[in-house]
């Protein structure tokens, strides 16, 4: 019952949002009709944004990034609500993935870390899965307010979009995560032994050349900090650029196939666009977990050297 | 001055210009970060949590199962072994018990036997003194017939009537004659 409270309170938040949007939108109609006759057909590259809350814009992304995980949520709740010793149905089919991406992921980062970690990963991949196959569903990013063109109504505001096809969505969730592995890293090595991993000299020389191997090192270290800061940067782009052209290729092959045969020609890509979802939602998962790997590394090597203690 | 990157850039530089085709700002940003990170927890507290739980509770258990069975399966072998040795024991007990019993049967047959040697002789014996008496008894008549027989033939052979004297005389001989 709180659940289905939970869902109302949603969904007249959500619809009084696009009320609010529709008043918004009213304001600038006509500067998007004008901006619309330039306007080339596909997704637009930025998120409208719907209402603010605050100083802080809410964009139909975040809509449908919420909407996900209110129907993750019930789903699992619903799965999960009489959890039996000997799994069944939908119990079943959640324990599978859920236990199947532990495992996955237990023999990248050691049994350790999973644990520690594990809820970030599970989320991340859940989440971008959710999200990219949520926006294949037809009339995401297709229905909302536009105008009329001479090649036919064109849509500049879509009441839903792609969470990932928003590079901030993308870029928020690149940067939580550096934070998350900052924390972890720190957690794991301490402030000393994470400035240690990056810049120490490894290798066990000694002499002149290990004055050498310090100046070696602290330059390997100084790229390894561009890298590091280079890796949310990396990461957004690589998903939003999948998504963002993916939900464009769909709109250009609907297109081209025109009013009768449009869903055939964009049909073979809704296909791809499903291969595309689960592995972008596996590469963003796994590079995460490999960079937390690295910078754990250290500490899961040491943790089982003889004698030392585990920090 | 909407369009930001964290990584703050020039105004009007290649960043701002990225940001600007990609429609990152600041704000924007700020908020899809919040968002995410209820989003994360919300799935971590009501989606992962709940089922990893469930996963948990289940090592646990089959990795109590396995330790009961192990523990059953030391049991087991312990009480076998028990068993063994009770079965070592009471066959041991058994085969004494036999021993005892054989030698015990041994005796008693023995003495049986000696008893029943010793009944026989007795009965031999007896039966001997029997069959002498008897035979000293027959002798007696077979001399008395015998006696009357030279007795009657001699009366007979001498065509006279023998007195008393006579054949008590005749059955005297006869009886020395026989005895020798």
């Amino acid at each position: 019952m709180r659940l289905i409270r939970i869902f109302l309170a949603l969904t007249t938040w959500a619809w009084f949002s696009f009320a609010g949007f529709a008043a918004e939108h009213g304001a600038h109609a006509a500067e998007g009709a004008a901006h619309a006759e330039h306007a080339s057909e596909g997704l637009p590259t930025a998120a409208p944004v719907l209402f603010h809350v605050g100083p802080l814009p809410v964009t139909n992304s975040m809509v449908v990034t919420w909407a996900v995980a209110l129907l993750l949520v019930v789903a699992v709740r619903v799965a999960t609500k009489d959890m039996q010793m000997v799994p069944r149905g939908a119990q079943n089919f959640w324990e599978w993935l859920v236990e199947g991406l532990y495992e996955f992921l237990e023999g990248i980062l050691g049994a350790d870390l999973v644990k520690r970690t594990f809820w970030f990963f599970a989320t991340i991949f859940l989440l971008i899965v959710a999200t990219n196959w949520f926006g294949l569903l037809p009339g995401v990013g297709t229905i909302g307010y536009g105008v009329q063109t001479a090649h036919g109504f064109h849509v500049t505001d879509p009441f839903l979009r792609g969470a990932n096809a928003d590079f901030n969505m993308t870029f928020a969730m690149s940067l939580v995560f550096f934070v998350c592995w900052t924390l972890w890293a720190v957690q794991a090595n301490g402030i000393g032994g994470f400035l240690k991993h990056i810049f120490a000299p490894k290798g066990g020389t000694t002499g002149p050349l290990f004055v050498l191997m310090v100046v070696v090192f602290f330059a390997v270290g100084l790229l390894e900090i561009v890298s590091i800061l280079f890796r949310p940067v990396s990461l957004s782009f690589r998903l939003y650029g999948n998504i963002f052209a993916g939900e464009n290729m769909l709109e250009a092959m609907t297109h081209l196939g025109g009013p009768v045969f449009g869903w055939l020609t964009s049909l073979p890509f809704y296909f791809m666009e499903l291969m595309v979802g689960i592995v972008q939602a596996l590469v963003f998962t796994l590079l995460t977990a490999v960079f937390t790997l690295l910078i754990c590394a250290h500490d899961e090597e040491h943790a089982h050297e003889p004698g030392t203690a585990h920090h | 001055m909407n369009h930001l990157l964290l990584l703050a850039a020039a105004e009007g530089g290649p960043v701002e210009q990225i940001a600007k085709t990609f429609g990152a700002n600041v704000p924007a940003l700020i908020a899809n970060a919040i968002s995410f990170t209820l989003v994360a927890l919300i799935l971590k507290k009501w989606a992962v949590g709940p089922i990893q739980t469930m996963l948990e509770e289940r090592r646990r258990l089959i990795a109590e199962g396995l330790a009961n069975a192990d523990k059953t399966k030391a049991e087991l072998a312990n009480a076998q072994a028990k068993s063994q040795e009770l079965l070592n024991q009471a066959g041991l007990q058994a085969n004494k018990i036999i021993e005892e019993a054989r030698a015990a049967s041994a005796k008693i047959s023995e003495v049986e036997r000696q008893k029943a040697v010793a009944d026989a002789a007795d009965i031999l014996a007896k039966a001997r003194q029997a069959g002498d008496a008897e035979l000293v008894r027959l002798k007696g008549e077979l001399r008395k017939e015998f006696g009357k027989l030279v007795v009657a033939a001699s009366a007979r052979v001498s065509g006279k009537i023998l007195s008393f004297e006579d054949q008590q005389r005749l059955a005297e001989e006869t009886n020395k004659q026989l005895a020798a």
